[in-house]
């Protein structure tokens, strides 16, 4: 037996199909991912330039509204520190404003008067943050007035306080975790690594299946038991997708770099789960019917890419919006189970969810591998 | 050793095997001759106990054969019609990973890896990837991980189809020796020259029946065609025709193209009797063959079509 496995493994590890999908196409797309939205985080944002045209107060209030606007705008455009100042202010007449705004040399125009209001010639970044400055100051804005109603004699500190603007935000996981948004990209492509292993489970389907190919059926008529061969295939096959994804997951942490500061040992269960999955999707897929091999594989391509995508392997927000309309989705489709269970080791720090998602991906995994079996293990067939 | 009786076989509407009836003795180089889609490979199928039937049974070495009668299956080589090897191994470890699926015992299993290897004569491309070897190779190959376990039993699915003239000798020499080794062979082909030249039975195939069984000699003499006379004739008429046809043991003439083909029933001094009534009526001829019968004629007299139809 262990020569016959010997044999099977040797030639599964020299099979293009089998080595460059499963194995090396993950690799390979992790690292382009990488180059292209590994640093997002550390994005440089250029200094937004910014008009602002000062409209006359009617009364005190309003003037102190105003003052505050301005002090909160100069908060925001802190000229000593020119690098990191997200806006850059010049007061100008409207005319002048109007002016630069047309000629893109301004990217909004701030109305500073009775109220306050923003005025953008188009959409883009820049356009939003100053759009979410205006909803902070407004914000503020609305505390004051507040305050000046119920205790108008703190209104000076108020003033004061709010007008000590600093950043107080800190981006931090849920688990208490540092949180890298890009990881959950890498977390739908380690899902899309798992089920990759469709590509070895239907090289595995192709040489048990008597009328799938003539190499199967000469398997088929020596004296081994069919579940012998059934066994050392996905034995060999599961532990081969396996390594690889394991290899995946080292390459992700340990040459990439990227956050995955759960326990690592906790991410081997998802992976050996993910990789049988994986696996049997392939060898289930490719034993139904007789189709073309062209066919099976444009299938298992389509099937894993499918559930990729919409485990949020090319749009971050895709499984959250998955999640919204239809949940019971990411329920059954595996890659969105093992993003799940991955985020809830690095980033929720949640066992009660990871352990859920690992239930899920077990029954999943069981009930592919009995209908891959049920569907391998016929002796006979109706054709060749 | 074989015996198959009232095999019946049907895809839907197609009936591939209709009541077939075989029996093989041990010993023999047995032939299953047919076109294309006359129920061979079926049949073939069928015996190894990959394909279902309708109805009908398959007895192999006196025992029920079925897909879990492995004593009978560890004594069954097979060679199929497309080369079944893996790609990503070497000739040596393709022969070594088949033979293992029979032969569990290392040592023993390396001699008759090598034997094998030695038969098919591939000793210097041992080390060699069945996509580096020529068709002809791969076919021996094929076969080499076929009997490499030394069955008791090889059966053979047209080996030698698209395999060239040299290739295809080598292989038909191995297989008699094969035979001569003490296996019995079942061989399925098409080439009506094949299976003569190497089967000692041969049962005739149409449209998934066996239409008629026996030696070579058996299946000639059950025709009324003794010798068929091909002459290069410029001209004949109608009236000379019908004169040939009365010629003693004549019983067929044709005259197409300037080819006059007279088919005589077996008896002697044919030929001389044919060319004296040529040169009596001053007939111009040019070349004269003379042909025993073959299987061609036995399956043209009993189906009314040619072999390679």
């Amino acid at each position: 037996m262990l020569d016959l496995m010997k044999y099977i493994g040797k030639a599964k590890i020299r099979k293009f199909d089998i080595v460059f999908w499963p194995f090396l196409f993950p690799l390979i797309l992790a690292t382009f991912m990488y180059l292209a939205i590994g640093n997002m985080e550390d994005a440089d944002f250029e200094t937004i330039p910014v008009a602002v045209v000062e409209q006359k107060g009617e009364n005190l209030e309003e003037e102190q509204m105003k003052e505050a606007f301005f002090t909160f705008l100069s908060e925001v455009s802190d000229e000593a520190d020119a690098e990191n100042r997200l806006v850059h202010i010049e007061e100008m007449s409207e005319t002048e404003a109007k002016k630069a705004l047309e000629e893109r040399k301004v990217d909004g125009i701030f109305y500073a008067g009775k109220e306050i209001s923003l005025t953008v010639g188009r959409n883009g970044i820049s356009q939003s943050i100053l759009q979410i400055l205006l909803e902070n100051y407004e914000n503020g804005k609305q505390v004051l007035l507040n305050i000046s109603q119920a205790h108008p004699e703190k209104m000076e500190a108020a003033i004061k306080s709010l007008s000590e603007f600093d950043t107080r935000i800190s981006q931090v996981s849920l688990g208490g975790k540092t949180m890298d948004g890009t990881v959950q990209f890498f977390y739908a492509l380690i899902g899309m690594a798992c089920l990759y292993g469709c590509f070895i489970g239907f090289g595995a389907a192709m040489s048990l299946q008597a009328n799938l190919t003539v190499l199967a059926a000469r398997r088929c008529v020596s004296p081994v038991h069919k579940m012998k061969h059934i066994l050392i295939e996905m034995v060999i096959s599961f532990a081969l997708h396996f390594f690889n994804v394991l290899v995946l997951l080292l390459y992700l942490r340990y040459v990439l770099k990227l956050e995955f500061n759960g326990d690592f040992l906790q991410m081997l269960p998802v992976a050996l789960l993910g990789s049988m999955l994986g696996v049997a999707l392939g060898l289930f897929v490719s034993s139904i019917g007789k189709m073309r091999e062209g066919v099976k594989i444009g299938i298992l391509l389509a099937v894993s890419m499918i559930c990729s995508f919409l485990a949020g392997l090319f749009n971050g927000t895709m499984k959250d919006a998955v999640e919204r309309s239809v949940p019971f989705l990411n329920r059954i489709n595996p890659a969105a189970v093992i993003s799940d269970a991955l985020y809830c080791i690095n980033v929720y720090d949640d066992p009660v969810r990871y352990t859920k998602n690992l239930v899920l991906l077990g029954v999943l995994c069981i009930a592919m591998v009995l209908g891959a079996f049920l569907l391998v293990r016929r002796e006979r067939y109706d054709s060749i | 050793m074989i015996e198959i009786k009232n095999l019946v076989k049907r895809y839907g509407n197609l009936v591939a095997l209709d009541y077939f009836n075989l029996e093989v003795e041990e010993g023999e180089i047995f032939g299953l001759l047919g076109p294309n889609g006359s129920g061979k490979s079926t049949a073939i199928n069928c015996m190894l106990s990959l394909l279902k039937y309708d109805r009908g049974s398959i007895k192999i070495f006196g025992e029920e054969m079925a897909p879990d009668n492995y004593k009978v299956k560890k004594q069954i080589g097979i060679v199929f019609q497309d080369v079944a090897v893996f790609e990503e191994l070497n000739v040596y470890d393709n022969v070594d990973y088949f033979c293992g699926l029979y032969v569990k015992e290392k040592g023993k299993r390396k001699q008759l890896v090598e034997e094998a290897i030695e038969f098919a004569g591939m000793k210097e491309y041992r080390k060699t990837y069945p996509k580096k070897l020529s068709g002809g190779l791969l076919r021996r190959l094929n076969i080499a991980c076929g009997i490499a376990h030394k069955p008791r039993l090889i059966i053979m699915d047209e080996p030698t189809v698209a395999v060239d003239p040299q290739s295809r000798n080598k292989i038909l020499e191995g297989i008699k020796e094969l035979n001569r080794q003490g296996s019995t062979i079942i061989y399925t082909s098409h080439y009506m020259e094949e299976v003569e030249q190497i089967c000692t039975k041969i049962a005739i195939m149409d449209h998934g029946r066996s239409i008629a069984a026996g030696t070579k000699e058996e299946l000639k003499s059950m025709i009324k065609t003794g010798e068929t006379l091909t002459i290069e004739a410029v001209f004949v008429t109608a009236e000379q025709i019908q004169e040939i046809k009365q010629i003693p043991h004549v019983f067929d003439v044709e005259y197409k193209e300037q080819i006059l083909t007279v088919r005589c029933t077996k008896a002697k001094h044919n030929l001389i009797r044919l060319l004296t009534f040529l040169q009596e009526r001053e007939i111009s001829f040019g070349r004269v063959f003379s042909e025993l019968p073959t299987l061609n004629d036995v399956f043209l007299e009993i189906t009314g079509k040619q072999l390679r139809d």
